[in-house]
């Protein structure tokens, strides 16, 4: 069912849609199997054996820009399990508010969790397409793997296949990137790693700031030496030579360094020159307000203007 | 070895918390108990003491949405409501969401059809499965600082007048996009005529010249709570799976670009600020000494924190640019003669 699609065209996924369907999966989930150790409340209905992972259904929506094709929210829906579709009058309510708080986004898609695309899901999908003409559906698999390295996240998209001779729409898988706006990156920052949220001193925030590009870094270093690795491995012939590969490689190094103009020089060493600026005006003020703190300090130990006069030692 | 015994250091000094990962039994924050909280609302053991609230926990999800939101209304103030249950002498966020107003200076509350929207909004979602009550409500000051105004004040007393438990959140995106950390703060405010027995230290932060009489003349009519958050497990999970895609972003983040403006204001600001302590400490007389006050901190010692903080921050951003550049560019560099090594050296290790 899944094979590479050919639409063409690039999706932009944002964080915060991965952490809604988490969310929104984990309370369902909760709500269904409470916890065992509650307080003395009436709504304990026995121990339940732990139920199936239940499947949670919603809408994405975002912006769709010529061939690009960006998520940046999404909320929840019901599913109707007797006509195995969603509820049509409450996806227009939810349309209807998120539309007021976020004019610009238009309703891309829908989300379900689970581990594999499932026949039922093209009737739900189907029934999205006349809202949207080609509608995505983004999986996320919620079972945590703890040998997974990438994200379980999955978007489909629609595609008309001839399929012995019936034109079928299948589910076509389609990759996509993380995009993030800065504050995004800095709060999902934030939450993943736990830094200290107050302001400590400045080393703290030094050492934070320092760590964070540092782990960037590690992290390019480690892709780097894998295509080292596998470049090798190919020069010597273990790997077989791909052309492709070899080409984007080229590509890739030819576009160091990044940007070498005069202009480039010149701004950038007026950028550097202002911090440094601003760093000597900083000093300065730091300065100013010692030594004004010092002259404060020297009249109140020496004060003439008492009235026994002359020097008072400052004991 | 260095590392670890710098890192060691490093976490003693600044208290860090190991905070265990969170398993799937420790979820249990995500269940509603219905009839828990309709308990907790009869007895109200607010009613009794003001400070009765202390800590404030908010989700992953909240403070992302709320994060975005505020940022996404650029400089102008936006606000929402937040979900979620009270706990104990906590109060627990679960999830945000935003309402369609616009923000302003002269804005009381919020209008017919933000109180239209609100309950809307409420119904979809307790039958989408979110069950949690409206708790508190959000709002941004973007660019000058986490805390009430006037305005906020007094609707903040209506609220806990009327909508017990009600917390308020203020959220700054232009300084958290400057200083690399979410600015935010929790509030709760005493009502009218309390006078709090003990004065709570808190964090000093910078607030601009037109803002500070309104700062000044309510701070005392509030206390902060402090602020934790946590994360399902999934959540845990994908977030680490996440940081794979992520290091590109972390790495190509210029935040001299994005903040230029806010700088630009915060110096103005800073110089105004100056030239008031200038007139200020021309005047005064050194008097006898007196019993020696509390830290109160004359104008300029203030100033100097503020230079600084606006200084680090600059440094912080100009030290991502050279590091890029070195990374990026220095092939260049390599082509000449190797006793010019400027810059730093990169911190890949070999």
């Amino acid at each position: 069912m899944a094979s590479s699609s050919s639409s063409g065209l690039t999706f932009k996924l944002h964080p915060l849609v991965i952490v809604n369907i988490s969310d929104h999966y984990t309370r369902v989930k909760s709500q269904m199997n409470p916890p065992p150790v509650t307080s003395t409340s009436a709504t304990v209905n026995g121990v339940e054996p732990l139920q199936q992972a239940p499947r949670v259904y919603g809408c994405v929506i975002g912006v769709q820009r010529g061939r690009t094709v960006e998520i940046f929210n999404s909320f929840e829906l019901l599913y109707d399990p007797s006509t195995h579709s969603l509820d049509r009058p409450f996806l227009e309510k939810k349309q209807e508010l998120y539309k007021k708080v976020f004019p610009h986004f238009y309703i891309l898609g829908w989300y379900s969790t689970g581990s594999d695309a499932q026949e039922s899901d093209m009737h739900i999908h189907k029934a999205l397409m006349d809202i949207n003409e080609s509608p995505l559906y983004v999986l996320l698999n919620p079972t945590i793997n703890p040998a997974q390295k990438d994200l379980p996240v999955t978007i489909y998209e629609s595609e008309l296949h001839v399929i012995d001779g019936i034109p079928q729409l299948i589910f076509v898988r389609s990759s996509y990137t993380i995009e993030t706006v800065e504050a995004e990156r800095i709060s999902v920052d934030h939450v993943a790693h736990l830094k200290p949220s107050d302001g400590g001193s400045a080393a703290t925030q030094l050492a934070a700031h320092l760590t964070g590009i540092h782990s960037a870094i590690k992290m390019l270093n480690s892709r780097i030496r894998v295509l080292h690795h596998h470049l090798v491995g190919m020069q010597k012939g273990d790997v077989p030579c791909e052309n492709s590969l070899l080409r984007q490689v080229s590509s890739l190094l030819r576009r160091l360094p990044a940007i070498e103009s005069e202009k480039f020089q010149d701004d950038f060493l007026m950028e550097y020159n202002d911090t440094l600026l601003i760093t000597y005006l900083a000093m300065f003020t730091n300065c100013s307000s010692t030594m004004n703190e010092l002259v404060d300090k020297f009249n109140t130990a020496y004060d003439r203007h008492s009235r026994r006069g002359g020097r008072t030692a400052f004991i | 070895m260095d590392s670890s015994i710098a890192q060691k250091t490093w976490e003693l000094e600044n208290n860090i918390l190991t905070v265990e990962k969170p398993d799937p039994s420790s979820d249990s924050i995500f269940y509603y108990d219905e009839a828990a909280q309709a308990k907790f609302q009869q007895e109200k053991p607010w009613a009794n003491d003001h400070h009765y609230f202390k800590r404030v926990k908010i989700s992953a999800l909240a403070l992302l949405k709320m994060v975005v939101h505020a940022r996404s209304g650029g400089t102008i103030e936006v606000m929402g409501l937040m979900q979620g249950k009270t706990d104990g002498d906590a109060i627990i966020v679960m999830d945000a969401f935003a309402l369609p107003v616009e923000g302003t200076e002269t804005r009381v509350n919020a209008q017919a059809d933000a109180y239209e929207y609100m309950v809307d909004y409420s119904q979809t979602n307790k039958q989408a499965g979110r069950l949690e009550n409206v708790v508190g409500w959000y709002h941004s000051h973007p660019g000058y600082g986490c805390w009430l105004s006037g305005i906020d004040v007094s609707t903040q007393m209506l609220n806990q007048q009327f909508q017990e438990p009600f917390l308020a959140v203020v959220i700054d995106p232009t300084r958290t996009v400057s200083a690399g950390k979410v600015e935010i703060g929790a509030f709760r405010t005493y009502p009218e005529g309390y006078k709090p027995t003990d004065d709570p230290i808190s964090e000093y932060q910078t607030i601009p010249l037109n803002k500070i009489e309104d700062f000044g003349v309510h701070c005392k009519q509030y206390y902060p709570l402090d602020i934790t958050y946590f994360k399902s497990s999934l959540d845990c999970h994908l977030l680490d799976l996440l940081w794979n895609k992520y290091w590109v972003n972390t790495l190509s983040s210029s935040p001299l670009l994005g903040n230029g403006d806010y700088v630009a204001g915060q110096i103005s600001d800073l110089a105004e600020k100056l030239e008031q302590a200038e007139n200020q400490l021309a005047h005064s007389r050194i008097g006898p000494l007196g019993p020696p006050r509390k830290k109160e901190e004359s104008q300029l010692a203030k100033i100097t924190r503020d230079s600084a903080k606006i200084t680090v921050e600059q440094v912080h951003g100009l030290m991502s640019q050279v590091i890029k550049d070195i990374l990026f560019n220095s092939v260049r560099q390599s082509n000449r003669s190797h006793n010019e090594q400027s810059g730093p050296e990169p911190m890949v290790e070999a």
